[in-house]
């Protein structure tokens, strides 16, 4: 099992902030420092929660990053060095920096929200948005409970049918393929609107529909979560106030000299490597004792 | 004043002219264990959901149910909802959300309960029936009986005065069933909560009631305390009798009269004060006739499967010959492979390592046409996974043969009243018959059942019985998976014990039962001390004569 | 104020004052502002619909449905394994439209794609995905809503309701999912590239959009019929 992630248990708020913070930032900013360091710091945290899985999720996402990298400048032929010309079109060194950049950005993006899967699961989901939007939170809740259950009750289906020999191998005909996975369905339908016949009673026996909802799950900040998030905050509005993250990639390259903005982002960045490894060396001490 | 008081209770139906339930009386004192029995369309579900308005069906309602003295439709939504807990039969469309947790604490969440009440309340629940090791599970990952006591579970979050069970465990195996009937127990024990219960397996439930409720076509025929019912079922010759617990049956079967015994230990020593003197000259049943042919439908040798190829083996060296044209049960615990082996005998899961034989065949060499048209088929756990149709009658087309053929199958499944009914306005014993029909008609030599007699009630169970006999004597070999030691004693030529991937002891009923001493028939368990291999009410019934008899005269 | 126009002077809101800020604004925005901006006009356009369904306070039946409605597209696939490209998830979602009207159509597309990315996992694509799929159920309740019953005979009908899937995935469905794939891959927007974008999409969306035909050709009847019988049965979604 993976090791303790700190950043995971905090209020699913912080946790929601942080990343579509981090989301945004990196779809948006074009600065090669800022794009670079948002991949190092979504990898890494991508590679503290999976392990070895971020080298799976790199070796898939490469050629990817290639195709995008070398399709942008394909089209996009303005920029003052010409490196070749393919069908008479200029294939420029600005706009391949420009694609590697643009990569980069859609790396990071890739990789925050695969922490952002692991991190904020649907039940953090529906726990931070139960009070605002209480009917959908719970709808979601549903949803994700039955498709569970349908999956099971489609399975059952399937081999039902098989064992009657109505099922299907690969030897069938596509007719016979489409309509095996229609009757299945249509079995399916019937099996499943039947149930959410009982999950209505079940809900309006216990009382839904008799008023207000409250959430058992909703909590308030701890101080420590409170601290990190006002911590957060006040990193953002540095960065975004400092400024520096422009940069123009045609006719020449320009970037804006990196300052205090860019190290403010960078902590920004870190803050759940920060706290993994602040959680680790409190443990060390208190484990050896001082 | 009663708790609940039910006065001159009918109801109808839209669109019916008999009424479901005719001029009900009853009163319910509180703190009182309640089980009402009846066939299924007797009218139990219907009376249930009159104590609960919201799950009230539609039609004419006439009469009035009290709660407290106070007419139930005059109380508020929160209280009834909060007053009367309602679960139901089963055990996964119960369940609303995603998380354990969760579902523990919807009902206070739709009441809008404060946080900190909440949490208690949901802490307390966790602890008292045991949940707390998967309190933060996924419910997908739980098991039935684990699903049904959480349905429970939240339900007695909301505290209510009256528990309202409508056959809670007909689709759990009887480990589970008996786990989940003592938790009802003890929560009518300690916490003083009035229960309501309907059921039909009698055996656990039965003794523990302080009052047994029967009902019949939509009235009430007894109301008393269980032995005083169980006597008036025998003398009104009733089929329910057939459901009594064992002892209570073998009691009435000799002629005794008088109060019975409910438990196989009164069972047992209102035996040993009939027999005081011992040995007797009679221990053992006379013999069924043996009719097992020497030529073998289905030979297994040496299987193995798993599912993924590094999970575990569900299927470890099994071993199994099934004889031609013989019922041959298979028991065993739950989530122990039975039903994959089933689906291994069939080729849906496929062996990795052993031979499989049908009719002397090896199952590779089988086409998947040849397979499941004539040879072998298999009757799902669930009916309703077979269904795919608008009628019964289009359930059974689909299996593109003759008119006359299906409506022969109809016939002989008992189901031929039904083809224009949708297969999900029937009863649970009515679709496991068009199941079972819809099967038949690959015109299988071996047929594979899978769980056949869940949730079915103890007259729906004789009929199914009086098929596979009638299906066996054509020659047909049957290969059968169950829980159900009552009824793999009663009608099974061979019984095997399936456990931790294995096929162990293979025997005759007699011999198999007779030699367990905790995995066996409550008629066994009962006559023990003074037969040997008495597996069957009739068994003990037969030497219990037979000995009177002999030392009588 | 009455539900109805609540949530209509709140639908106007949004497409008259929030949205045309947005785009305002974002453009304003150096750098690649183009997802971002499109992005939020994508969540602020959802944003109706969902409010819509949180002031009519639903009952337990219609929650129900709506849930069992998207789970059941959102697993639908797992019943075609054997043909790895058939996808009759917005087939199905079209036929709620047409069955309960354009907003519950619209939602359960919605939260079908948001649901089954729990499993499948979230990324820039979701707003996107949700708006497509409920744009199909959307769209399919606006055209036929209110007249089905009395087309349901006809011969025609069920060639009707494939063809409408089959032109409206292809022209509305896919693209706005290649549209999404062409602000998160490219660096700056032309019309070359989001030609090259749309045009290798083609397939993809073709076989999308016959996958929504075979299921509305072969399912649309049976599957109306049920959610008919539903409806009657539970006095759900009455206007």
């Amino acid at each position: 099992m993976a090791k303790r992630d700190p950043f995971s248990e905090y209020h699913p708020l912080v946790c929601f902030l942080f990343f579509l913070t981090v989301i945004l930032m990196g779809t948006v900013v074009r600065h090669p420092a800022y794009v670079l360091a948002g991949c190092v710091a979504s990898g890494w945290y991508y590679g503290l929660l999976k392990g070895r899985g971020l080298l799976t999720m790199l070796l898939r996402l490469l050629p990817l990053l290639l195709l995008v990298s070398l399709l942008n400048p394909l089209f996009n032929p303005r920029g003052e060095h010409v490196l070749l010309r393919i069908f008479g079109r200029a294939f420029t060194w600005e706009s391949l920096c420009f694609g590697f950049v643009t990569a980069g950005s859609f790396a990071q993006t890739i990789l925050w929200f695969g922490c952002y899967n692991t991190v904020l699961t649907g039940d953090k989901f529906t726990s931070l948005f139960g009070n605002l939007i209480p009917a959908l939170s719970l709808l979601l809740v549903m949803v994700l409970r039955m498709m569970g259950e349908q999956t099971r009750k489609l399975k059952q289906i399937l081999h039902a049918r098989s064992g009657i020999g109505k099922g299907i191998t690969e030897q069938n005909s596509r007719r016979e393929k489409l309509l095996h996975g229609m009757t299945a369905l249509s079995a399916l339908t019937d099996r499943a609107l039947e149930g959410s016949i009982v999950t209505g009673n079940s809900m309006k026996a216990r009382g839904y529909g008799c008023g207000r909802r409250t959430n058992f799950h909703s909590r308030r900040l701890r101080v420590g979560e409170w601290l990190c998030l006002l911590l957060f905050l006040f990193l953002l509005a540095l960065t975004l106030c400092l400024g520096g993250m422009e940069a123009e990639f045609e006719p020449v390259i320009r970037t804006d000299p990196l300052g205090l903005g860019f190290l403010a982002y960078c902590g920004l960045l870190g803050v759940p490597i920060v706290l993994r490894i602040k959680e680790s060396i409190l443990w060390h001490i208190l484990k050896y004792g001082i | 004043m009663a708790h609940i008081e039910i006065r001159n209770l009918t109801f109808t139906y839209p669109g019916k002219e008999t009424p479901s339930l005719q001029g009900i009386d009853l009163c319910i004192e509180a703190g009182e264990f309640v089980l009402l029995c009846g066939h299924s369309g007797s009218g139990k579900t219907s009376l249930l959901r009159h104590l609960k308005p919201v799950l009230c069906p539609h039609g004419k309602t006439e009469g009035s149910v009290r709660l407290n003295g106070r007419e139930l439709s005059e109380i508020d939504g929160r209280t009834q909802a909060s007053a009367v807990g309602f679960v139901m039969q089963d055990p996964d469309d119960q369940i609303v959300t995603d998380k354990v947790w969760h579902e523990l604490a919807f009902g206070l969440e739709s009441l809008g309960t404060e946080q900190k009440t909440m949490r208690l309340r949901v802490a307390e629940m966790a602890s008292y029936f045991g949940i707390q090791g998967w309190f933060h599970r996924n419910v997908s990952e739980l098991s039935g009986g684990q699903k049904q006591l959480l349905n429970l579970a939240s339900v007695m979050a909301m505290q209510p005065e009256i528990l309202i069970l409508d056959e809670p465990t007909s689709q759990l195996d009887p480990i589970a069933a008996a786990d989940f009937l003592n938790t009802v127990k003890k929560i009518n024990r300690d916490l003083g909560t009035t229960v309501l219960i309907t059921e039909h397996r009698l055996e656990e439930v039965y003794p523990y009631a302080d009052r047994v409720v029967v009902m019949e076509k939509g009235k009430l025929l007894a109301n008393g305390s269980p032995r005083q019912v169980g006597q008036l079922l025998y003398e009104r010759h009733e089929e329910l009798f057939s459901a009594l617990p064992t002892p209570a049956r073998v009691f009435y079967a000799v002629g005794e009269r008088g109060q019975c015994p409910l438990t196989v230990r009164e069972g047992r020593s209102w035996l040993t004060e009939r027999f005081p003197q011992q040995p007797l000259p009679h221990r053992e049943p006379k013999p069924r006739e043996s009719k097992l042919s020497s030529e073998m439908a289905l030979r297994l040798r040496d299987v193995w499967f798993r599912y993924e190829k590094d999970s575990p083996d569900i299927l470890r060296q099994v071993e199994l010959e099934v004889p031609q044209g013989c019922l041959y049960a298979i028991v065993g615990g739950n989530g122990t492979g039975k039903s994959t082996l089933l689906k291994t005998l069939c080729g849906i899961c496929k062996a990795y390592r052993g031979k499989i034989e049908l009719l002397g065949k090896p199952l590779k060499k089988y086409s998947s046409r040849e397979l499941f048209r004539g040879c072998v088929t298999l009757l799902p756990q669930d009916p309703k996974s077979l269904f795919a149709k608008k009628t019964v009658r289009e359930e059974l087309e689909e299996m593109d043969g003759a008119p006359e053929q299906w409506q022969a199958m109809a016939k002989l499944c008992r189901i031929d009243g039904l083809t224009q009914q949708h297969p999900y306005d029937l009863s649970g014993g009515e679709q496991q018959r068009v199941a079972l029909a819809k099967v038949l008609l690959t015109e299988p030599r071996i047929l594979l059942l899978d769980e056949p007699t869940k949730g079915l009630d103890g007259a729906f169970k004789i009929t199914f019985a009086g098929i596979l006999r009638e299906l066996c004597q054509k020659g047909l070999t049957i290969v059968m998976v169950s829980h159900d030691v009552e009824f793999c004693a009663e009608y099974g030529d061979l019984v095997g014990m399936f456990f931790d991937g294995q096929l162990l002891t293979t025997a005759e009923p007699r011999q198999f039962f007779g030699h367990n001493s905790f995995y066996t028939t409550a008629a066994n368990r009962m006559s023990r001390c003074l037969f040997d291999k008495a597996v069957t009410v009739s068994d003990v019934t037969e030497l219990y004569e037979r000995n009177r008899k002999e030392l009588g005269s | 104020m009455s539900n109805r126009k609540r949530s209509a002077l709140f639908t106007l809101l949004c497409l008259c004052i929030l949205i045309p800020t947005t785009l305002i604004l974002g453009s304003r925005l150096k750098g690649r502002w183009y997802y971002l901006t499109s992005t939020l006009i994508v969540v602020e356009a959802m944003i109706p619909f969902f409010y819509a369904f949180e002031i009519r306070k639903p009952k337990a039946g219609e929650l129900v449905t709506v849930a069992v409605l998207a789970a059941l597209a959102a697993v639908s696939r797992g019943a075609f394994a054997f043909l790895p490209h058939f996808k009759p998830v917005v087939g199905i979602i079209m036929i709620v439209g047409i069955a309960f009207g354009g907003e519950v159509g619209f939602l359960t597309g919605a939260i079908a794609a948001f649901a089954s990315n729990f499993f499948f996992g979230q990324g820039p694509f979701t707003p996107w995905q949700m708006m497509s799929y409920g744009m199909g159920g959307f769209l399919a309740g606006a055209v036929f809503h209110r007249s089905w019953e009395k087309w349901e005979k006809k011969k025609l009908f069920p060639v009707a309701l494939g063809s409408f899937g089959f032109l409206s995935v292809l022209l509305l469905v896919g693209p706005l999912l290649d549209i999404c794939s062409l602000f998160t891959m490219s660096s700056t927007l032309s019309w070359d590239f989001a030609i090259a974008c749309l045009s290798s999409g083609f397939f993809v969306n073709l076989t999308h959009s016959l996958s929504t035909l075979l299921t509305l050709l072969l399912l649309g009847k049976p599957l109306l019929a049920k959610l008919k019988r539903l409806q009657s049965k539970y006095g759900i979604w009455e206007r």
